[in-house]
C-alpha cells in the first residue's frame, strides 16, 4: 500500500468467534494472529453465512482488499503489497522454508483430519454452520466432509493407514518444533514471524477447540515447552487489551470433551437456550404437520368406513 | 344448432354431456333444424320473455381417462343454477369456457350454442426480453393435471430450469393449485458485482382474477466470482433461506394492456419473509403499490396515461433497525422496460440503464465502475401521451407515437439510515427524464423506440440522453 490510508481503516473479515477464540476458523486465525504480532491496529468483522468461501479471511482498507485465495493467502498478499511484512529478508532461508512447510502441510493436514474426521465434525458444525438455517447447514456440512475426505485421500480401504500416517507425521512435526524452539520466545530468531502466527494458531485451535479425547491434542500436550510458548505469546500479543489474565491453556475445558464438560460462559448458556427454543419450535411445527396429515386421512377415510358399516348392517 | 326440447311445465329435460376423444357435446334433439316450426316458436318465446326450464340431471359419458368429478366440478355448478332457457344457454357457455380452460381436451363443442366463444388455453406469459423452451404433459393422472418442464434464458443474463405442476382442482382449495420447483441464476456482476443462485419451490395457493397468494421456499446464494464487489455487497455474500408468503391484489380495468386508452389499474403486492421455525431464515417485509390511469382525449385516438409506483422493504426480528436489508429484496430503478405496461412495483424509468441509479459504492481498487446496491424505499411516476400517427399504414398496424416524462428516486433506510431520511431531500434528489418515440405493438409485447433526454440525475447515475429500445410484455 502506498501508506496514504488511515490506519484505523483496517478491517479483517473472518468467521465468527467461538470456543474463547477471536475467530474459531483455523483458516482465519493465522491472519488474525499475524496482524496482532505485527501490532497493526485493526477492526474485526464477521461473515457467518459463507462457510464454503475460499476468500475468507480477507483484509480491507477503503477500496483495497486482500482475499485469501490470491497470491498464496492473505498473509502473503499483505506482505507482497507492503501493508505489513514480518518475514522480510527471511523468505529464502532453507531452515525457514522447511519449518514453514512442516507447519502448513503436515500440521495443517492433521488438523483438517481431526476436525472433519477424527472428531466427526462436531466442532466444525459449531464453527461453520451454526448461524445458517438447519437444512442449508446440514447439506453444506456433508458436502464439505465428503470433499475433505477426498482431499485427504481417504477411502474405506486405506482409512486406518492414512490416519496412522497423519498422526505419525504430526507427532514428528511437534517433536521437531519442540526441539527447534527449546525455551526461546519465538520459533526463528528473536522476533515474531509468520511461522509463529501459523503455529500459534494451530496450537490455540488444537488445545481450545478440539475435545480432550482428541489424539492430536494429546500428542501436542506432551510437549510442555510448546504449551508454554503458546501461553506466553497469547498473553503478550492476543490479550493485551484484556483486563483479566487468561487461565493456562492446558486447563481450558473443551466444549466437546464428553461427559465432564460444562458450559464455561454466559454466551454458551444463552446459545443453548436459543437451541432449545429452536428445537421446541421445530417440534411444534412437525407436530402441526403430523396432525394435519392425520386429520386429512381421517376425513378422507371416513366415507369408506361408513360404507363398510352399512354393509355390515345388511 | 341444437336446442333442448321445449318443456311443458311438469317435464324436466335431461342434459347430457358426451366426452368422446376429448369432445364435449350436448345431447341433440333429432328435430333440431332451424326451419323446424317448434324451434321457431321457441325462439319467439325466448325473445319475448324468459322460458322457464329446470335441469334434471347431468350425465357425463365417454371419458376414459379424465375423472368424472373433474368434469363435473367445472360444469355442474353453473348448469344446475340455470332456471330459464336463456340462463341455460349462458351457463352452457360458461361450462364450455371452464372445460376449455383445463387445457386437457383437444376440442370442446357445445352444439346448443351459436358459435361458442373460442377461449385461449393456458398461455405462457413470457418474461420480457427472454427466450423460453418448455415441454408440457397434460392429464397424466386424470386430474386435469398439467406438468411442464421449462428452460428460460433472459437477455438480462438470467437463466432458469424449472418443473411445474398445475391442478385445476385440489381438495378444498377454491382455485387452481400450482407448484414449481426451480433452479435459477441471475447475473448482476456488471451492475452490482454479485451473482444470485436459487434452488426453490414455489406454491401457488390461491389464484383468481384479482387475488394471488404464493408461498416460496428457496435456498439462495450470493457469490462474487469477479472479486470486485464493494464493501456492502461483500458483507451480503453467502447462503440464506428464503421462506416467504406473497399476496398480490391486481385490478386492471384498462381497455388494453399494450396500449391502454381508458380505464385504471391498481396493484398491491405484500411479501413477508421468515415464515419458518428457524429464526436464521431471511426475515423481511416488502410492500409495493402501483396505480395506473388512462384518459382518452378524443382525437387521433390519443390518450393520457399516468401512473405512480412505490415500495418499501425492511428487515424484522431482533436488531432490525441496525441490520441491513437483503440486496435481492431491495429496489433497483432503471432498465429497458416501459412503465406504462408493467404493474410490478417501482422499477422502470426511461433513459436510465438497468440498476442505473440510487445508492452506490466504489468497487474494489482497480475497477473504476461502481456497484449499485439498491434502496429500501423507492418511488417512480410517469405521464405518457400516446396518439395515432398520420400515416394510415402505420395506424392499421397499431404503430403509434408517444411523448412522455418520468421521475423516480430510491433511498436507503436500514442500518439506522432512516434517522437521516428527509422528505425534502428525497424530493430534491429525484431523477427526471422526458422524451418521445414510436411504439410498435408486436404480438404479445410492446416495443418502443424512444429518444430520451435526461433532465436531472445525480452523480454516478448511469443515464445519458439518446435513443433507446425498450420491450415490455
Amino acid at each position: 500500500m502506498e501508506g496514504d490510508q488511515d490506519t484505523s481503516d483496517f478491517t479483517l473479515v473472518t468467521r465468527k468467534p467461538c470456543f474463547g477464540l477471536p475467530t474459531a476458523c483455523p483458516n482465519c486465525l493465522p491472519a488474525y494472529i499475524y496482524l496482532k504480532l505485527a501490532q497493526l491496529p485493526f477492526q474485526l468483522a464477521f461473515n457467518s453465512t459463507f462457510p464454503d468461501s475460499e476468500e475468507l479471511p480477507y483484509f480491507e482498507s477503503g477500496t483495497y482488499v486482500a482475499y485469501n485465495n490470491e497470491d498464496g493467502g492473505v498473509i502473503e498478499k499483505l506482505e507482497k503489497d507492503g501493508i505489513v511484512n514480518l518475514d522480510s529478508q527471511l523468505q529464502s532461508l532453507p531452515d525457514y522454508l522447511s519449518l514453514k512447510a512442516l507447519i502448513v502441510s503436515w500440521l495443517e493436514e492433521a488438523l483438517t483430519y481431526e476436525i472433519w474426521v477424527g472428531t466427526e465434525g462436531v466442532c466444525a458444525s459449531k464453527i461453520y454452520y451454526s448461524d445458517l438455517p438447519w437444512v442449508i447447514g446440514k447439506v453444506l456440512f456433508y458436502k464439505q466432509t465428503y470433499l475433505t475426505k477426498n482431499r485427504l485421500g481417504l477411502t474405506k480401504e486405506n482409512a486406518e493407514q492414512r490416519e496412522k500416517l497423519i498422526y505419525k507425521r504430526a507427532s514428528e512435526a511437534y517433536e521437531a518444533l519442540s526441539t527447534r524452539l527449546g525455551e526461546q520466545k519465538f520459533l526463528f530468531e528473536d522476533r515474531p514471524l509468520s511461522l509463529d502466527a501459523f503455529f500459534l494458531s494451530h496450537m490455540l485451535f488444537t488445545i481450545q477447540v478440539l475435545p480432550e479425547t482428541s489424539v492430536l491434542r494429546r500428542k501436542l500436550l506432551e510437549h510442555s515447552n510448546l504449551v508454554r510458548y503458546a501461553e506466553r505469546l497469547k498473553s503478550e500479543f492476543l490479550e493485551e487489551s484484556s483486563s483479566s489474565p487468561s487461565p493456562p491453556l492446558h486447563s481450558f475445558p473443551s466444549s466437546f470433551s464428553g461427559k465432564g464438560s460444562k458450559p464455561k460462559s454466559k454466551p454458551k448458556a444463552e446459545k443453548s437456550e436459543e437451541e432449545k427454543k429452536f428445537k421446541k419450535r421445530a417440534r411444534f411445527f412437525l407436530a402441526a404437520q403430523f396432525l394435519a396429515v392425520v386429520i386429512y386421512v381421517s376425513v378422507m377415510g371416513g366415507g369408506s368406513s361408513d360404507e363398510v358399516e352399512y354393509e355390515d348392517d345388511d | 344448432m341444437a336446442n333442448p326440447t321445449e318443456n311443458p311445465p311438469n317435464r324436466e329435460p335431461k342434459y347430457e354431456l358426451d366426452i368422446d376423444e376429448g369432445e364435449l357435446e350436448e345431447a341433440e334433439d333429432e328435430d333440431d333444424t332451424a326451419s323446424n316450426p317448434r324451434t321457431e316458436s321457441l325462439f319467439r318465446r325466448m325473445r319475448s320473455a324468459p322460458v322457464p326450464v329446470r335441469v334434471h340431471d347431468v350425465i357425463v359419458k365417454g371419458n376414459e381417462k379424465t375423472k368424472d368429478h373433474i368434469i363435473e366440478a367445472e360444469v355442474e355448478a353453473v348448469i344446475r343454477e340455470a332456471n330459464t332457457l336463456q340462463e341455460l344457454l349462458e351457463a352452457s357457455r360458461v361450462a364450455n369456457s371452464n372445460l376449455r380452460a383445463l387445457d386437457i381436451f383437444d376440442s370442446v363443442n357445445i352444439t346448443l350454442d351459436s358459435g361458442p366463444p373460442e377461449l385461449p388455453g393456458t398461455t405462457n406469459v413470457a418474461k420480457s426480453s427472454s427466450v423460453e423452451a418448455s415441454l408440457k404433459y397434460k392429464n397424466i393422472f386424470g386430474y386435469g393435471d398439467i406438468w411442464d418442464g421449462s428452460m428460460v434464458y433472459g437477455l438480462d443474463s438470467s437463466a432458469e430450469v424449472g418443473l411445474g405442476m398445475y391442478l385445476p382442482r385440489f381438495k378444498a382449495l377454491p382455485t387452481p393449485f400450482s407448484s414449481r420447483l426451480y433452479l435459477s441464476t441471475q447475473d448482476w456482476l456488471k451492475f452490482s458485482s454479485y451473482e444470485e443462485r436459487s434452488l426453490g419451490l414455489s406454491l401457488g395457493l390461491l389464484s383468481s382474477k384479482y387475488h394471488e397468494l404464493v408461498y416460496t421456499v428457496a435456498w439462495r446464494s450470493l457469490i462474487d466470482p469477479s472479486r470486485l464487489a464493494s464493501e456492502s455487497i461483500r458483507r451480503q455474500l453467502g447462503h440464506s433461506l428464503l421462506s416467504a408468503l406473497k399476496y398480490t391484489f391486481k385490478y386492471d380495468q384498462r381497455d388494453s394492456y399494450l396500449r391502454p386508452t381508458s380505464g385504471y389499474a391498481f396493484s398491491s403486492t405484500s411479501q413477508v419473509g421468515g415464515l419458518a421455525p428457524d429464526s436464521r431464515s431471511l426475515r423481511f417485509f416488502k410492500q409495493e403499490i402501483d396505480l395506473r390511469c388512462a384518459v382518452p382525449l378524443g382525437f387521433y385516438a390519443a390518450a393520457l396515461n399516468f401512473g405512480v409506483s412505490g415500495g418499501v422493504t425492511f428487515p424484522w426480528g431482533s436488531g432490525y433497525k441496525n441490520r441491513a436489508s437483503s440486496v435481492p429484496e431491495r429496489f433497483f430503478l432503471g432498465g429497458n422496460s416501459s412503465p406504462v405496461c408493467s404493474l410490478s412495483g417501482p422499477s422502470a424509468l426511461w433513459g436510465f440503464s438497468t440498476r442505473g441509479l440510487g445508492p452506490n459504492e466504489a468497487r474494489r481498487r482497480g475497477d473504476v465502475e461502481r456497484d449499485f446496491v439498491g434502496g429500501d424505499a423507492a418511488v417512480t411516476a410517469f405521464a405518457d401521451l400516446s396518439f395515432d400517427l398520420p400515416v394510415r399504414w402505420l395506424r392499421e398496424r397499431g404503430v403509434h407515437g408517444h411523448v412522455f416524462a418520468c421521475a423516480g428516486n430510491t433511498a436507503k433506510l436500514t442500518e439506522n439510515e432512516f434517522r437521516n431520511f428527509s422528505g425534502p431531500k428525497f424530493l430534491e434528489t429525484f431523477r427526471t427524464s422526458v422524451g418521445a418515440g414510436i411504439v410498435l405493438p408486436v404480438s404479445l409485447f410492446r416495443m418502443e423506440i424512444n429518444y430520451c433526454h435526461i433532465v436531472k440525475k445525480q452523480e454516478h447515475d448511469r443515464a445519458k440522453s439518446g435513443f433507446f429500445l425498450t420491450f415490455s410484455a
